[in-house]
C-alpha cells in the first residue's frame, strides 16, 4: 500500500491508484478535462499537471501512479501557472458564446477560468478558427465543434463502453474537430451519455436544448424507473416540472451511464391525463368522486364482506412491479394480514418472466419495471395460480370475485405494453369488485368499482430493489396537482380503517418496519440504501 | 491666550441706528420685492408650477423607466434568450421562452419575452446583466392599463414604443460598447438646454444639479 503526501496531507492508497484518484480520496480537486473515472486514461488535456518532488517536469496526475514516498503539490505557483497556461491555450479558439450555451453554469471551462484563468484573451473573436456549429447528431445530441476542448471523452465512450466507435477526431492543428463520419447521426441507445461526460458545451442534449438554464434547476437523487437495472440517477426539476434525468455515479450498478430510454422516461410520465380524485362506482354504474376516508372505508368493508361470504381465496392481490418496496410491503400487510388474501400476482406482461435478463450487455434489461425483484422478495407472487391469465380464467369461472390492483404504466414503452394493459382491463371486467390504484387515466379505468389516485415514480419517497437485489432510495422530486397519495399511504389508511395498529408517518418509517418484518430486507438501514445501495438477503 | 469674546448688545445697537427714514423705507423696499414677484408670477415670467400632465419634469438620461428591447439591423430583437436578466431580476418579473434561430451564429432567440410591469421594481439590474445590450430602459413612467393582463408587455410592445419620443431613452450604461439600435425611430427634436428642475413637455436636455467633470476636477489638483 503506497503512502504519499499531497499538499502536506499524508494518504495511503491501493496499489495502482493514480495521483488524481488519490487526491480525490484526500478531498483535493485537481482540474481535469479528459480524465473520467469510467473511461480509459488518455492524458491529452494537460490540465491535471501537478508537481511531484524530484521529478524534473510537471506530471499529469491522471496517468501517474501513486508510489511510496511521493510528495505531490497541486496548488503551488508553478502548477497554477501551468494550469493557467493550458487553460488559455484551450480557450484560444473557444467562441465564448456562454449566453447561448446550454452548458453554461456547469461548464468546466467556466469553473476553471474563475479559479485559475481570469486572463484577458489575446485573440480577438474575428481571428478565431471557425468550425461547424449546431451539427445535428441524432435524436439525443447536438454538436458544436467550436466549443470543444478535444478531450476525447466522447470518442473513448463510444470506443470502450458501447464499442460502436461512431466519433473521431477530424483535421489537423488548429482545425481539429470532433465529429461523426459525414455527420451521421448517433443512433446507439446510449448516445445521451456523451452529453453528460462532455466537460464543455460541445455536446449538448437535444431534448434539454434551451429548455432551462441549469442554475434554475433543483436536483433530487432518485433511481431510474425504466427497467429492472435500477440505475442511480438525479432528477433535475423546476417548479414541479421535470426537465432532465442525469446519471449519478454508482460503481455497483450503472457506473456513470444511463441509457437513452431511461433518460427520456420522464416524458412518458408527464404524458397522459392523471387520475386526480378517488372515485367509487355508484348503483347507476357511473363513477363519482368521493373523499379518501369514504373510499377507504368502503373498500375495507366490501373486501371483508366478500371474504366472509366467499372465502379469502376469492380475492386477488395484484401488485405492480413499478411500486416502491414500501408500497408493496404495506399492500402485503393489508391484503395478507387484514383480509387474509393468499393469491398474489404482480406481472401483467409475459415479457417480464426474467428480472435479470439483459437487453444488451451494458445496462438495459428486458423487464421494464424498477421493482420486480422487490415484489418477488416480498413474496407477491403465487406460482400455483397461473399468473394473470389464470386469474382472468378463474374470475370467469366465478371462483375469483374481487381484485385489488395497483397499475402503473411502464415508463419505457414496449410493443407488448398494450397487450399487458388489456389483460389488466380484462381482469377488471371479469371480477365483480375491483379496486384499482392508478396514476394515469385509461379507458378501462371507468369499469373499476373503485379508483384510487396515487403518485407515481419521482413523486414519492421510496426504495426500489433492482435485479441484483440492491435496495436503493429514490426521493420525491415533484408534487403533482390533485388529491393523490403514495400507494403506501393508501394501504396505511386501509390498515388504520381495518383496525390494525399503525405508527407510520413517513416512507422512512415504513421502510424501518419493512426491514424489521421481512426476512429478505432484515437489517438494512435507510442510510445504507443511499449509494451504492444495500443488497437484500438471498432467500 | 484665549481671546475674550466681543459682546454686542443688540437692543443698544438698534437704538443707536434707528432713524425715521429707515422706519419708513424698510417696508417699502421689502414691498418692492413682493410686488415684483407678484407681477412676475401673474404675467408668467416666473412659474414654479408643473401643469401635469401637459407639462412634465425632465428626468435624467440615466432614468430607469419602462424597458426597451433593442434590435438587430434586420429589426429582429438583439436578445439571445440567455436568461441573464431573468436571473438577475430581484422581482422575478421577466419570462423568456427561447427558440432555435435558423442562423447557427445566433442560435438562440426569444420566442416570448415578457416583463410584468406591475412586478418590476425598475432596478435596472436586467440592463446591467445583459451581455448584448438587448434590453435598455426609457424615461417612461406612466404605465396605465385597464387590466392586469395589459401590464405584461411582450416582445412587440417592448420593441416598438410609439409613445416613447415623448419621454426619451433612459438607463443605458453600455451604449459605447455595443452597437444596438431601436426597432422604431424616435422623433428627432431640437433639444432645449434647461437648467433647474422645471421644463416644458417638449424635449429638453436636462442640466444636472451637480455637475462633476472628472477632467476638470483633476486639473484643479
Amino acid at each position: 500500500m503506497p503512502k504519499l503526501t499531497i499538499n502536506g496531507q499524508e494518504i495511503e492508497v491501493e496499489p495502482g491508484t493514480t495521483i488524481i484518484q488519490a487526491a480525490q480520496v484526500a478531498g483535493i480537486e485537481i482540474p481535469h478535462y479528459c480524465y473520467h473515472p469510467d473511461l480509459p486514461v488518455d492524458g491529452n488535456c494537460r490540465m491535471c499537471l501537478v508537481e511531484v518532488e524530484r521529478m524534473p517536469k510537471l506530471a499529469i496526475s491522471c496517468a501517474t501512479l501513486a508510489t511510496e514516498g511521493m510528495v505531490v503539490h497541486t496548488n503551488n505557483d508553478r502548477v497554477k501557472e501551468s494550469v493557467r497556461g493550458v487553460l488559455e491555450f484551450l480557450l484560444v479558439n473557444h467562441p465564448v458564446d456562454c449566453p447561448v450555451c446550454d452548458q453554461a453554469g456547469e461548464c468546466r471551462l467556466q469553473d476553471y477560468y474563475m479559479v485559475y484563468g481570469l486572463h484577458t484573451s489575446e485573440i480577438p473573436l474575428e481571428m478565431k478558427v471557425r468550425k461547424q456549429k449546431v451539427v445535428d447528431l441524432g435524436p439525443m445530441v447536438v454538436l458544436d465543434q467550436e466549443r470543444c476542448v478535444l478531450c476525447s471523452r466522447c470518442i473513448r465512450f463510444f470506443d470502450h463502453v458501447t464499442h460502436t466507435g461512431e466519433m473521431q477526431f477530424f483535421g489537423r492543428g488548429d482545425h481539429v474537430a470532433i465529429g461523426t463520419f459525414e455527420n451521421r447521426p448517433l443512433d446507439n441507445p446510449y448516445s445521451g451519455n456523451v452529453v453528460d461526460i462532455c466537460p464543455v458545451g460541445a455536446l449538448t442534449s437535444r431534448d434539454f436544448r434551451f429548455k432551462c438554464r441549469v442554475w434554475f434547476l433543483n436536483s433530487t437523487d432518485s433511481v431510474c424507473g425504466g427497467c429492472s437495472t435500477g440505475c442511480s440517477m438525479r432528477i433535475d426539476h423546476r417548479d414541479g416540472t421535470v426537465f432532465r434525468l442525469l446519471p449519478r455515479r454508482n460503481p455497483e450498478v450503472n457506473k456513470s451511464w444511463l441509457c437513452d430510454e431511461g433518460r427520456m422516461s420522464f416524458h412518458e410520465l408527464a404524458a397522459g391525463e392523471r387520475v386526480r380524485r378517488p372515485m367509487i362506482k355508484g348503483r347507476d354504474g357511473m363513477q363519482a368522486p368521493v373523499v379518501w376516508e369514504e373510499a377507504v372505508r368502503s373498500v375495507d368493508s366490501k373486501l371483508k364482506e366478500i371474504r366472509d361470504n366467499h372465502g379469502a381465496g376469492s380475492i386477488l392481490g395484484f401488485a405492480s412491479p413499478s411500486a416502491t418496496n414500501e408500497a408493496l410491503f404495506l399492500f402485503k400487510q393489508y391484503m395478507a394480514g387484514q383480509v387474509g388474501v393468499t393469491r398474489f400476482e404482480f406481472r401483467a406482461d409475459s415479457e417480464d418472466k426474467s428480472v435479470t435478463e439483459q437487453e444488451d450487455n451494458i445496462l438495459r434489461r428486458v423487464d421494464k419495471h424498477p421493482n420486480s425483484m422487490g415484489a418477488i422478495k416480498l413474496g407477491l407472487v403465487s406460482k400455483e395460480f397461473g399468473g394473470i391469465e389464470g386469474a382472468i380464467e378463474s374470475a370467469r369461472e366465478g371462483k375469483l370475485r374481487a381484485g385489488v390492483i395497483i397499475y402503473f404504466k411502464p415508463l419505457v414503452r414496449r410493443p407488448t405494453d398494450e397487450e399487458a394493459e388489456s389483460r389488466v382491463a380484462e381482469l377488471i371486467r371479469a371480477v365483480e369488485y375491483s379496486v384499482v390504484l392508478a396514476a394515469h387515466k385509461t379507458d378501462w379505468l371507468a369499469e373499476a368499482s373503485v379508483v384510487l389516485p396515487v403518485t407515481a415514480w419521482s413523486e414519492e419517497n421510496g426504495s426500489y430493489t433492482n435485479y441484483q437485489g440492491r435496495v436503493q432510495l429514490a426521493r420525491r422530486a415533484v408534487t403533482p396537482a390533485g388529491d393523490m397519495r403514495p400507494v403506501w399511504q393508501v394501504f396505511a389508511l386501509l390498515l388504520a380503517v381495518s383496525g390494525a395498529d399503525i405508527s407510520w408517518s413517513t416512507a422512512a418509517d415504513v421502510f424501518e418496519s419493512l426491514t424489521e418484518t421481512e426476512p429478505a430486507y432484515r437489517g438494512i438501514t435507510y442510510d445504507e440504501a443511499r449509494l451504492p445501495g444495500a443488497l437484500v438477503a438471498d432467500i | 491666550m484665549k481671546k475674550t469674546p466681543k459682546v454686542v448688545n443688540v437692543a443698544d445697537r438698534a437704538r443707536e441706528e434707528a432713524s425715521v427714514a429707515k422706519e419708513i423705507l424698510g417696508p417699502l423696499v421689502g414691498m418692492k420685492l413682493t410686488l415684483t414677484r407678484m407681477v412676475e408670477n401673474m404675467t408668467g415670467k416666473v412659474d414654479p408650477t408643473i401643469r401635469y400632465p401637459e407639462e412634465r419634469r425632465a428626468y435624467s438620461d440615466r432614468y430607469r423607466g419602462a424597458h426597451i428591447l433593442t434590435a438587430r439591423e434586420d429589426g429582429s430583437p438583439r436578445c439571445v434568450a440567455c436568461y441573464m436578466c431573468a436571473t438577475a431580476c430581484p422581482a422575478d418579473c421577466i419570462y423568456i421562452e427561447p427558440g432555435e434561430h435558423p442562423d447557427p451564429l445566433i442560435e438562440k432567440y426569444p420566442t416570448r419575452f415578457e416583463i410584468d410591469m406591475l412586478r418590476c421594481v425598475f432596478c435596472g439590474f436586467c440592463v446591467d446583466a445583459c451581455p448584448e445590450e438587448a434590453i435598455i430602459m426609457s424615461r417612461e413612467t406612466e404605465i396605465c392599463a385597464f387590466g392586469r393582463g395589459e401590464t405584461i408587455w411582450g416582445i412587440d410592445r417592448l420593441m416598438k414604443r410609439p409613445e416613447l419620443p415623448e419621454f426619451g431613452l433612459g438607463y443605458r450604461p453600455n451604449k459605447e460598447l455595443v452597437d444596438s439600435r431601436l426597432a422604431f425611430v424616435p422623433k428627432e427634436k431640437v433639444q432645449k438646454r434647461l437648467a433647474g428642475r422645471v421644463t416644458m413637455k417638449e424635449d429638453v436636455e436636462m442640466i444636472p444639479h451637480v455637475t462633476f467633470d472628472p477632467l476638470k476636477e483633476s486639473e484643479k489638483r
